[in-house]
């Protein structure tokens, strides 16, 4: 249908749509309007990512010179090829609807594990080693020796990219993962080389989170996108801890073992060379003296993302005389590592801040502070002038470099933490130096800063004010919708004692307690009887999970379980997961029934969903905090304390909350979906807690079912489940959740439809 | 009646039966007995019809066997060879102990049969009340003909009978029983040692390793649950233990299906994340290298349980599986695109492709959803929209003709023009209207639909069962041509005829009957 949003025309592919959607884009348009920031909380399964593509093509359609490109940033491989293949459906419509030649090009970018062709390099499992394979076949003295001695082996694919592929434009269209295969494979081009080329001039790019948060990936891959693009983070509840994450370097002393050897292969390849062929250092120094120079111009005229491990500030000037030269760059390192050595070989935890560092280091070995930010670059460098083919294997080196230009880079919002044992098992030495980043804003913050709109959405966002403050940006509009609905297709209970009245909690206090674990215990057995097909269960963490499972099985309480259903169980290792979880959805399938006890905050809880059938039930046993005693949690905690004036537990109600949403919002996928929510532990019911859960889950939480106990909760699940099971059709939800085009033109609608968004 | 080609199995000498002196026979069917000095049976029983077989008790002065029929009839044997009749009896017995079992099963489930069907069909039911119960045939004519009309079906159903799948808490079942001398107990069915075997086909070959030939099928039991195997942490399974062998296959055959990789690429967490952070960078606590070493033996029991949970589950859901893998090769295509060959990238696409696209639906936002049917899979049209038509040079129009004649007619229809000259005039028009219209002239002939409420309904079904019974009848009769054999012949010209007497008469009295109810 054809919308008027605010007086821009939308197409919309469908012939219906939710009354939040219609919402969803008014609120959006006015972000782009303003030229601003947004965060918009809206519940899965109501159509946000198609929502968000209509408005957001419109808008390029009709101002092509205020929004130049859409970001597109999702954070799973299925995630991006669902955005891909929604915005397929869209561009179908356009096309049947005007009649016009599609001039749009839309691409998903993935890593090269995912795109590339080469027989023998995709063959290969994992990620780095596609990697370092594709760097050995590309590399460009590789290519350069290949001239010389044909017999080099490069990769014909990049080759004949190279050759043709960039004066050629990808012609308009569509480019999901497979097609982009596809077209390399017809036209013998690397579809990643060409898929990284293109975004340049896509309308619409979708990739990963990493790509623009991570630094290091950035540098490569992003750092050309125009100012005037629109970017858009989904599924951005977790997004502070990818920009933590990508900021912060562990260092134990099994990577200093590794970094030793490398140094040694360095220092090696060095004496070597000089002997053979003493002019490329000379040029290599030389060049350092000058060709940071020309990046720097660049870099001024075009505005690049900034890059935190190098920030534009320190590029005015040349690399330190200090290392410039090869062998003394080498022997720099070689002394900051014996100095990390010596720092490893403490017998009670340090915390310390970076000043601190610098100025420790100074006093020892007598390295300074710039010399250190430059290691980054001067490794690099070093590396591209050795011609070192494998760049996996010199993973730890740069890993020390990485941080050697971070702590000497920023002097607020980390903390080095060096801890000679793990709490777990004090007695067996294993000495890691955490070097934590506390504020996330530090990584977003030139994404904030270069492009006009950044638009922040999840399903759960609550409380909708913490995510501004936490990344540190002044939105134009923050908004919560809820989902409407013609029947309550979700039914939140929360469960707080047993049978026996004994309090159900995952408490630290009481969470070893026999009652309780058996309360538990029941709960899933009395479940288990009476929700058909599947049933997901969260634990607090995975230690939790073991134990209970453990104790369950001694008291033969899974056995009972097992008469109902098949169980299976989340393990830490990925492979294992992904077969007991396709196992899970085929006994789903064919009519078992099954259990799947899985770990908030595991991969299952952030990347599975359980549409219908495959979850018609999910049980949250216990609150899932994170675990309290880390000494990077409690850094964190103090710096958000003084920095953004967040007291310590709220964050952490708040970061506990947002992963039990999260996990029981994965059986709800839709309106014609429905399931139960269940929250055994008797803290979800306190105002603090349930405050914090999304307004679309509080709204069916009643006053009556906020501390049940077993029976009354498979009462009113029995109750719900039944009356669920009726058939539901179009016409039920016609008008009330669904609206016609007629319908929505309404006077009366559109006064209720300004009723769903709340603003914060 | 007595075929000779029978394979005689024993015979006893100087058997009596009703004080009479004969001898005994156990054929491969059935078992007979005929008087002495006469070479016809008198007595003669199928193994299908025994129920049971009785013996007296011994040291009772009377040596006897009495066969006890499925009717409720029986037959008692008196042995009455003074020096061997003990024997005799006990070698008769024994016989009949091994022959009847085989003959059993299939006697129960022919009645068992039969009685569905007579459940199932009240039509049937009627039928056999009439024909049977009413004795216008025997009970074994009327089942001759239907079991053989049902042969075809009966053998087709019990190929596809649904298997049953297996509960996933079979071990939980066999609860251990203490019998009060410091041992446990465990109690065994047929149905469990099933389950244990279909769902770990290691145990099921260790059995048949070791069984008749190393050990005794209880002291194999016996092993199985002291095994570790059975019990929870698999961790010290002793090198004596017969069982570490099927661990240790067992945790190959994990391996194997974890490595194998899953087939829905949307729940491969291993492809999930688009770009994992290298080793050494971010916040989560780094993976400790020695894993296996610092952790704790519970720890390792732990995970061996929820590890053998899995395992156990998807054994359990496998041994469902397998058998009804093979018949729906067509039912499911996209399973059988995914196949085996997914290392080849060129069949994942198609199931990718299925699964993103579901997951991208929203059906309610759909216009008119459209309804996913089967879609009917004709070889040849032509065949299907005219039905079996006897070969005659009949000529009949293929669908291209039809299509043809129709878009002829939608032709002529576009270009109609009334003639409005030759129109009927408008009385003539509305007198044919009243005349077709309920009460018309025309529409007089509307009497005959009233039949059904003119005639009572007891009387409409009386009238009913002997229309039905009469037509089973006629079957039967019908079925006797060609007459090939004597026994057909005598059939048809025997008690057939009668029978079609006995019917008849029965309508006839019935006749009479309603006739004098209403006179």
């Amino acid at each position: 249908m054809k919308l008027n949003i605010d007086g821009l025309l939308v197409y919309f592919p469908y012939d219906y749509i939710y009354p939040e959607q219609y919402s969803y884009m008014l609120e959006l348009k006015r972000t782009l309007d303003a030229k601003g920031h947004g965060v918009l909380e809206m519940p899965s399964g109501t159509g946000k990512t198609i929502s968000l593509l209509s408005l957001i093509v419109a808008y390029q359609k009709a101002y092509p010179l205020e929004v130049t490109k859409l970001v597109y940033c999702s954070r799973t491989v299925p995630e991006i090829e669902k955005v891909v293949e929604e915005l397929r459906k869209l561009m179908d419509y356009y096309t049947k609807q005007t009649e016009a030649k599609n001039d749009f090009l839309a691409l998903a970018l993935s890593s090269r594990k995912n795109l590339c062709i080469h027989p023998e390099v995709s063959a290969l499992r994992f990620g780095k080693e596609v990697d370092g394979k594709c760097h050995s076949l590309t590399a460009s003295y590789i290519r350069a020796q290949h001239h010389s001695n044909p017999s080099q082996p490069v990769c014909q694919f990049y080759e004949e990219f190279d050759a043709v592929g960039r004066q050629v434009p990808i012609p308009p269209g569509i480019y999901n993962l497979d097609d982009l295969k596809d077209f390399g494979r017809r036209k013998g081009w690397c579809p990643y080389f060409l898929a990284r080329y293109a975004i340049l001039h896509a309308n619409i790019v979708v990739y990963s989170y990493h790509y623009l948060l991570d630094p290091k990936i950035a540098d490569l891959v992003s750092k050309e996108l125009a100012k005037k693009s629109v970017v858009v983070f989904d599924e951005a509840h977790n997004i502070d801890n990818v920009c933590i994450d990508s900021m912060s370097v562990n260092i134990t002393r099994r990577t200093l073992d590794r970094c030793q050897t490398n140094v040694e292969t360095l220092q090696n390849t060095i004496s070597r060379i000089k002997e053979t062929d003493a002019a490329k250092l000379r040029e290599e120094y030389s060049r350092l003296v000058e060709g940071l120079k020309e990046a720097n111009v660049a870099r001024e005229t075009d505005m690049y993302l900034s890059n935190p491990v190098l920030p534009d500030e320190i590029l005015q000037e040349a690399v330190p005389g200090s290392i410039r030269t090869a062998e003394h760059f080498v022997g720099f390192m070689k002394r900051f590592l014996e100095y990390l050595k010596a720092r490893l070989r403490i017998h009670h935890v340090v915390q310390e801040s970076a000043p601190q560092f610098l100025k420790d280091i100074y006093e020892k070995v007598c390295i300074d502070r710039k010399p250190l930010r430059f290691c980054a670059e001067r490794l690099r460098s070093l590396l591209r002038t050795l011609e070192i083919a494998d760049i996996a294997d010199f993973s730890a080196i740069t890993l020390i470099s990485h941080f050697a230009t971070l702590v000497s880079t920023y002097s607020k919002g980390f903390t080095i933490i060096i801890e000679p044992f793990e709490d777990r098992t004090p007695t067996i030495a294993n000495p890691v130096l955490h070097f934590s980043c506390m504020d996330p804003s530090i990584a977003i913050k030139p994404v904030f800063g270069r492009f006009q709109s950044v638009i922040i959405t999840s399903g759960t966002l609550s409380p909708l004010d913490i995510y501004p403050r936490i990344l540190d940006f002044r939105p134009v509009t923050v908004a919560s919708f809820t989902m409407t609905l013609a029947r309550t297709c979700l039914c939140p209970l929360i469960v707080g004692r047993g049978n026996d009245q004994v309090a159900m909690t995952s408490k630290f206090e009481t969470r070893e307690d026999f009652a309780v674990i058996r309360n538990y215990g029941n709960l899933l057995l009395e479940m288990s009887a009476i929700v058909p097909d599947g049933i997901v269960a969260f634990f607090t963490s995975y230690i939790y999970m073991e134990n209970i499972v453990a104790s369950w099985y001694e008291q033969g309480i899974l056995e009972n379980i097992q008469r109902n259903k098949l169980i299976f169980i989340e393990t830490q290792d990925a492979a294992e997961t992904s077969m007991a979880l396709e196992k899970y959805q085929e006994a789903c399938e064919n009519g078992r029934g099954a259990i799947l006890l899985s770990v908030a905050r595991g991969k299952v809880s952030e990347g599975i969903d359980f549409v219908h059938h495959y979850g018609r039930a999910v049980i949250m046993f216990g609150v899932p905090y994170v675990y309290t005693q880390s000494r990077i949690l409690k850094a964190r905690l103090e710096y958000l304390r003084d920095q953004f004036q967040i007291r310590e537990n709220d964050f952490l109600t708040f970061d506990a909350m947002r992963h039990a949403a999260q996990c029981v919002g994965r059986a709800i996928r839709g309106k014609t979906d429905y399931g139960l929510m269940i929250f055994a532990d008797k803290r979800y019911a306190r105002a603090d807690k349930r405050g914090k859960l999304p307004r679309w889950i509080q709204e069916h939480l009643t006053d009556g079912s906020l501390n049940l106990t077993i029976d009354e909760t498979v009462q009113l699940g029995k109750h719900f489940l039944r009356q669920m099971a009726q058939p539901f059709r179009q016409e039920d939800q016609l008008g009330l959740s669904l609206l016609t085009l007629e319908q929505l033109q309404s006077e009366d609608m559109l006064q209720k439809i300004a009723q769903i968004a709340q603003q914060a | 009646m007595a075929s000779l080609s029978e394979e005689v199995l024993l015979v006893v000498k100087r058997v009596r039966q009703r004080k009479q002196d004969g001898t005994l026979y156990l054929m491969a069917e059935r078992i007979a007995w005929g008087p002495e000095g006469k070479d016809r049976f008198t007595v003669s029983h199928l193994y299908a019809d025994i129920r049971c077989q009785k013996i007296s008790p011994d040291g009772k002065a009377k040596i006897q066997l009495q066969l006890v029929l499925h009717t409720g009839e029986s037959t008692t044997f008196h042995f009455s060879n003074e020096s061997t009749a003990l024997k005799d009896r006990d070698v008769a017995k024994e016989l009949l102990q091994q022959l009847l079992p085989k003959f059993k099963k299939k006697a129960n489930k022919e009645l068992e049969e039969k009685n569905r069907m007579l459940q199932e069909d009240p039509v049937l039911f009627q039928l056999y009340k009439d024909l049977v119960v009413s004795q216008v045939i025997s009970a074994e004519e009327f089942w001759a003909n239907r079991l053989s009309l049902n042969s075809v079906e009966h053998s087709l159903s019990n190929n596809n009978k649904q298997e049953v799948g297996i509960s996933a808490a079979f071990l939980a079942d066999i609860r251990p029983q203490t019998d009060g001398c410091n041992g446990l107990r465990y109690n065994l069915t047929t149905d469990i040692i099933e389950s244990i075997f279909r769902t770990y086909p290691t145990v099921k070959q260790k059995y048949a390793e070791n069984v008749p030939h190393n050990m005794t099928e209880k002291e194999f039991w016996t092993r199985f649950f002291q095994s570790h195997y059975f019990h929870r942490d698999r961790i010290n399974t002793g090198l004596q233990d017969i069982f570490s062998e099927c661990a240790k296959e067992d945790e190959k055959g994990l391996k194997s299906m974890v490595t194998q990789g899953v087939k829905n690429p949307m729940v491969d967490l291993l492809s999930l994340e688009d770009k994992t952070l290298d080793e050494g960078y971010g916040t989560a606590t780094v993976p400790t290298t020695s894993n296996s070493s610092n952790k704790s033996l519970r720890e390792n029991s732990n995970s061996a349980i929820i590890k053998r949970f899995n395992h156990h589950s998807a054994m359990v859901l496998a041994a469902g599986l397998r058998k009804a893998e093979a018949p729906s090769d067509q039912a499911s295509e996209t399973s059988s695109t995914d196949g085996n060959s997914r290392d080849s990238d060129l069949f994942q696409p198609p199931l990718k492709k299925v699964k993103l696209q579901e997951a991208i639906e929203y059906d309610d936002l759909q216009g008119d959803s459209v309804r996913k049917t089967i879609s009917l899979n004709l070889k040849k049209s032509d065949r299907y929209s005219h039905g079996p038509i006897p070969l005659q040079s009949q000529h009949y129009s293929t669908s291209q003709d039809i299509i043809n004649s129709i878009s002829i007619i939608q032709h002529e229809m576009r270009s109609y023009k009334p003639r409005l000259t030759q129109v009927m005039s408008s009385s003539a028009a509305s007198s044919a209207i009243t005349a077709l219209s309920p009460g018309g002239v025309l529409m007089q002939g509307g009497g005959q639909q009233t039949i059904n409420q003119l005639v009572p309904t007891d009387v409409q079904s009386e009238l009913k069962h002997l229309y039905t019974a009469a037509g089973e009848l006629l079957r039967h009769f019908w079925s006797c041509f060609p007459v090939s054999t004597p026994f057909l012949e005598e059939k048809l010209t025997g008690h057939l005829e009668e029978m079609l007497q006995a019917a008849y008469n029965k309508f006839q009295a019935w006749q009479t009957r309603r006739m004098m109810r209403k006179t």
